[in-house]
């Protein structure tokens, strides 16, 4: 986690050498942590947007760590959204069953779509980083068409379904913003996470399969079962994350339904969580908070555009990549030194 | 007189291994000659190619070409000095042409910038005719059979005026009549002043080809002689090694039923050459079955065949009665297949994982360490602090990674795994390969131990040592077939050598797979 | 369904050889890379960049084709500068990529809207366009030739470029080297070639040609520059080398092909009812069935290969 903090300062350092103003510099600095000060009563709101940060997060992680580098969460999010937005509407049932059936709704859906883009892989060789980019824009095709027309429910400029039943939505915590039980689905998402991979036998197949393929196959794991298992678990969460952002925040799906790129952050957070349920827990936190920052503070207070926040993120991830070049050529060191002390 | 070659001292030590690949290692080429250097894999002869080619340097020693003292520290300066490798496994781009593969990074110009094909092929077809090569400069690499590919690497070699050649075993992957061309090819080669350095396990060419031969082991040369003064013999014991220490470990057991019975297999390698061209035995209860033989002869296919990770093309493999072709690894392993894979980094071990990982491999779904699907790290803990307690793996802790340890202990923690659930049949390749004495000791110990529980158990190894002291029947295999099945107490080292080189002994000696029992 | 024909005509082909220009030049660059064994995946983002700089420095420099030169010559540095983080920092090229992309995106707007005030699109009208090009007279503005005529400069640049890579692939030293690196790296490392010093060079080549397919999207054919202008044609680009199976010739089929489905799609769209989401379907489907046959292809290779060798194995035993 320390790496991380290194990497937050170098970016910021990188930053400074930016066209920008130098004022804009010293805001960034103050942006960074105001967004967690006077967060007293913006703090809710950057856990209701860590909330589908996670759970995308979550998705990644569980790809990666089974080896297939899939980016399709957005995708995944929004069928999982479709899921919510037409049960919520158009399937009555009771308080309390009405979310969890939509969530198990969310998952299958969204589980058969990353599942299908491992397929694709396996049988097909199919590169998947293309595919589940592919496969995103599809979906957001398609919830784009569900909008306008099937299931429009406005006649109004811009597109949204029918607001959900109240059976369907969840309970929020604090008034005026979103924090409610997603943020608690969402953490008990990271703690499954983290126990499956770590606890249980499938999830150990799943990892060495992603590690060490030769020494899977060695030891009669069948890797290919455990990858497709792995991206069916993927798109579960992401589908998740699509469904509570209708059952929890907007109570509907719109047009403008994928704009906040939330499936995409999700990468970044797998990425600089370092590929770790709690470390998507706390960077989930984290870059929610910067997202919020740079909308609030720069962009209200100084006029400084809110894609600073992304840019920071993306820098980022470029010093997480390098960091493991580095980290290696340290432990190789040590570790020949260490190891002539013991021959020696 | 002036060597065109020589090599004085040439030491090199592999950290990552522990390894010392060559000790002192003295070669004297002269100018025309055709000098074969035979020797187990691991005795050094790569690693000394390698260093002449300029693909690793050495720690200390000198190499003087010409009588000058050279350093040779990457291939292009090997190239310019006149030195040149025909590789093993072949360096060639398949979609393009003999000429182009030829001339890639010397490609003749047409007005500096654009290629000239015509000429690329007047050039290759001149060197070809004039070396008595003869080959299509236009035919593709891809549609060309493996000998003349080899061609085309001599052609490689030749045309960046190499007067020193290295052929890095020939004729692993060639057909009987691929291989008479081939030293056809060589002979006339050193007879045009050529000279040749020829890398190889197969006694029968040294003696047909070469002028001198040098023998290696363990990294130091163990003697060099003319050809016409030596014979297959003396060539195979010089090369297995006098200091052998007999100390057979008796078998107070009489073997059990047939665990393994394994017939008539043949099984392709990795480029779909054959491997394993008909190869029958049977592995009982409380018996070892040792296999002998250079590496390279087919031993590695065979284990993998047996352990599910290769394909059979033809055979049986039959379990205890019941045919398993068709089983996948973690079936085998199910029915108590227990594997010590030759290359612990790479298979045996996970070396991103830490201890726990790697040694719930073979346990993870038996009820020791899991319930209702979930590991139990208490367990898992308790296990891996026992093996490094029996093992006596140094410097090993639970939760830390295995990349730091060393390679002896690395192997330890893979036979802790594999062979505490008391397998059936248990698979050792290479087992003591980089461990010291002790260490040497406890596993012949643990494997005695199993074989006394019941395990069947097949070793396979070059440790000639190894096989002696603990099997109670040796199989030698030589180029994909079993060239002999023996018992240990019934030969001597040199008819083992012999049919460890392809060479036939006296029939009396030899023992039916079907009579294995006995 | 008389509408349906009336998407069907000369236009739809003109549309089609237009948007698919930008995907053949990032196609190009895509398949230069995989030749040289690297997979490049940021072209999405090379692409970004080079639309941003080019109207970017067109803006201030006053003149269009300046601008389009200046925008290739950064592209070629972005290039490189991914060469630098991918050979000597060793960075998983993957991440790299994904990082390239997501900074694109982002920096592109924030400097647009730094300097250009707090908008979603910008554009000038100072800013001059490229223009077109009457190669075959006006009497061909019907019928069949009139596909051919009256494109933008960069589409014909494009074509020359097709040419272009074809002649230095396949007819040049430096083309066998960078296709030997791909094929068999050993093979030309140990025969001297300098492999690193290739592999920056076509990185850098392909930074200019991303980045002169992001200048068509953005002073090529209309003067605009909006978040995310490139809008997935990066992808489309890797997706069209891998189609094209990496040659010129077949790259400049496979863009067609989906520059073509994405006029099919905006057609249906002008001259049907259809819903718009739905239609703009068709180019998704199209990609991911281009690739579903090289994938097919593939396997049906190996198998090929495993019958021979079977039938060859039971001919020895018979």
């Amino acid at each position: 986690m320390a790496i991380t903090c290194g990497l937050i300062l170098a970016s910021i350092l990188l930053l400074a050498a930016d066209k920008s103003p130098i004022e804009a510099i010293s805001s960034i600095f103050r942006d960074a942590f105001t967004c967690s000060s006077f967060d007293r009563c913006n703090i809710f709101t950057t856990f209701a947007l860590a909330t589908p940060l996670m759970l995308t997060g979550l998705s990644a992680v569980v790809a990666f760590r089974s080896g297939i580098f899939s980016i399709g969460q957005e995708g995944q999010m929004m069928l999982g959204a479709i899921v919510a937005a037409y049960i919520g509407h158009w399937v009555p049932l009771p308080d309390n069953i009405h979310s969890i059936v939509i969530s198990i709704g969310a998952i299958i859906v969204g589980g058969l779509y990353g599942w299908f883009a491992g397929w694709l892989k396996i049988r097909l060789g199919i590169n998947e980083i293309i595919s589940t980019i592919i496969l995103s824009e599809i979906a957001i095709l398609l919830l784009l068409y569900l909008v306008n027309f099937p299931m429009r429910g406005d006649r109004g400029a811009t597109a949204y379904s029918p607001k959900i039943d109240e059976t369907a939505m969840l309970k929020v915590f604090a008034p005026g913003s979103k924090f409610g039980t997603g943020f608690v689905i969402a953490v008990f998402a990271v703690i499954l996470v983290y126990f499956y991979l770590w606890k249980s036998g499938k999830g150990y197949e799943q990892r060495m399969s992603g590690e060490a393929p030769r020494f899977a196959f060695f030891g009669g794991i069948k890797s290919e079962k455990a990858a497709l298992r792995g991206m069916f678990i993927s798109g579960g969460l992401a589908g998740l994350a699509g469904a509570i952002e209708v059952m929890g925040v907007h109570y509907r799906i719109n047009q403008g339904f994928n704009l906040m790129n939330l499936g995409f952050d999700g990468l970044s957070v797998a990425i600089l969580g370092l590929v770790h349920p709690l470390g998507v827990f706390i960077v989930g936190i984290f870059l929610a908070g910067i997202r919020m920052g740079a909308q609030l503070g720069l962009q209200f207070t100084l006029g400084i555009p809110r894609e600073l926040g992304g840019t920071i993120i993306g820098f980022m991830i470029l010093f997480v990549a390098a960091e493991k070049l580095f980290q290696k050529i340290f432990d190789i060191d040590l570790r020949s030194k260490f190891r002539r002390k013991k021959d020696a | 007189m002036k060597y065109i070659l020589e090599t004085k001292k040439i030491s090199k030590y592999f950290e990552s291994s522990n390894v010392q690949a060559n000790d002192d290692v003295d070669i004297k080429l002269s100018k025309g000659e055709i000098h074969a250097v035979i020797g187990e894999n691991g005795a050094g002869k790569t690693t000394l190619m390698n260093i002449l080619y300029g693909l690793v340097s050495p720690d200390s020693g000198e190499i003087f070409i010409e009588g000058v003292e050279k350093e040779i520290n990457h291939p292009n300066k090997a190239i310019n000095l006149g030195i040149g490798m025909v590789h093993q496994h072949f360096k060639l781009v398949p979609s393009y042409s003999v000429a182009e593969n030829i001339t890639l990074g010397m490609e003749p110009r047409k007005n500096k910038f654009f290629l000239d094909k015509k000429e690329e092929s007047k050039s290759v077809k001149e060197l070809s005719n004039k070396m008595g090569l003869e080959i299509d400069p236009d035919s593709l690499i891809k549609n060309l059979s493996v000998g003349m590919q080899q061609r085309v690497e001599i052609l490689k070699v030749l045309h960046r005026n190499a007067e020193i050649l290295i052929f890095d075993e020939p004729t692993a992957v060639l057909t009987p009549q691929e291989v008479r061309e081939l030293l056809k090819i060589v002979k006339s080669l050193a007879k045009k002043g050529k000279t040749i350095l020829f890398i190889t396990h197969k006694l029968g060419e040294v003696m047909e080809v070469a002028d001198t031969v040098t023998v290696m082991r363990q990294g130091s040369v163990v003697g060099t002689k003319k050809v016409k003064d030596t014979n297959v013999n003396e060539l195979a014991s010089m090369m297995v090694g006098r200091d052998i220490n007999f100390v057979r470990i008796g078998n107070p057991n009489k073997p059990g039923e047939v665990v393994l019975s394994v017939e008539d297999l043949m099984v392709l390698n990795e480029v779909g050459v054959e491997a394993v061209k008909g190869v029958s035995f049977e592995v009982r209860r409380n018996q070892i079955v040792g296999i002998a033989g250079v590496s390279g002869n087919g031993q590695n296919e065979l284990v993998e065949a047996i352990v599910g990770m290769k394909n059979i093309e033809y055979g049986n493999l039959t379990f205890y009665g019941d045919n398993i072709n068709k089983l996948n690894v973690g079936k085998r392993r199910d029915l108590g297949m227990a594997h010590i894979p030759e290359d612990r980094i790479e298979t045996g071990l996970n070396m991103g994982a830490n201890l726990e990982d790697n040694i719930v491999l073979t346990g993870y779904k038996t009820d020791q360490f899991s319930k209702f699907g979930f590991l139990l790290k208490k367990e898992m803990q308790k296990f891996s602090k026992d093996i490094i307690e029996r093992f006596s793996v140094a410097s090993a802790v639970p939760g830390e990674g295995v990349s730091m340890l060393s390679g002896g202990n690395m192997q330890k923690v893979v036979l802790g795994r594999e062979l505490s659930g008391n397998p059936e049949l248990v698979i050792a390749n290479q087992p003591t390969r980089g461990l010291d004495v002790g260490s040497i000791e406890f596993v012949h110990k643990t494997l005695i131990n199993n074989r006394d529980n019941g395990s069947a158990i097949i070793l396979v190894s070059v440790e000639l040592e190894e096989i002696f002291n603990l099997s109670d029947v040796v199989v030698v295999m030589f180029d994909g077939l079993i060239s002999g099945i023996v018992k240990p107490e019934e030969v001597t080292l040199e008819e083992i050598g012999l049919l460890m080189a392809g060479q036939p002994i006296d029939e009396d000696k030899l023992i039916q797979y079907k009579e294995m029992g006995v | 369904m008389l509408d349906v024909l009336d998407v069907f005509n000369i236009d739809l082909i003109r549309a089609g050889i237009r948007l698919a220009t930008p995907i053949l030049l990032a196609a190009l660059a895509g398949a230069i890379c995989n030749r040289a064994g690297i997979l490049n995946l940021a072209l999405e983002g090379k692409m970004l960049m080079g639309a941003f700089l080019g109207i970017y420095i067109t803006y201030k420099v006053g003149n269009t084709y300046l601008g389009i030169i200046l925008a290739l010559i950064l592209g070629g540095l972005v290039g490189g500068i991914f060469a630098l983080f991918y050979l000597k920092y060793e960075v998983n090229l993957i991440l790299l990529a994904l990082a390239f992309n997501l900074l694109a995106l982002e920096v592109t707007v924030y400097f647009m809207r730094i300097l250009f005030g707090n908008v979603g699109s910008w554009t000038d009208p100072s800013i001059n366009r490229l223009p077109e090009i009457n190669f075959l007279g006006s009497e061909t503005n019907e019928g069949f030739l009139s596909i051919f005529n009256n494109h933008n400069l960069i589409v014909y640049i494009s074509w020359a470029l097709v040419v272009f890579v074809y002649i230095i692939l396949f007819k040049t030293p430096l083309g066998r080297h960078v296709r030997s690196i791909g094929e068999n790296q050993e093979a030309a490392e140990t025969l001297g070639v300098n492999v690193a010093r290739v592999q920056v060079v076509v990185l850098v080549v392909a930074g200019m040609l991303c980045a002169l397919a992001g200048a068509f999207l953005s002073v090529g054919h209309m003067t605009m520059f909006t978040r995310n202008i490139s809008n997935g044609r990066g992808w489309r680009g890797v997706a069209a080398a891998i189609f094209g199976f990496q040659h010129p010739v077949g790259v400049f089929f496979a863009s067609l092909f989906f520059g073509t489905a994405d006029a099919l799609s905006l057609r249906i769209q002008s001259v049907s009812d259809y819903p718009p989401s739905l239609v703009k379907l068709i180019p998704q489907f199209s990609t991911i069935f281009a690739l579903t046959i090289v994938g097919l292809r593939a396997k049906f290779l190996v198998n090929l290969a495993r019958i021979k060798f079977r039938r060859n194995l039971d001919n020895k035993n018979k």
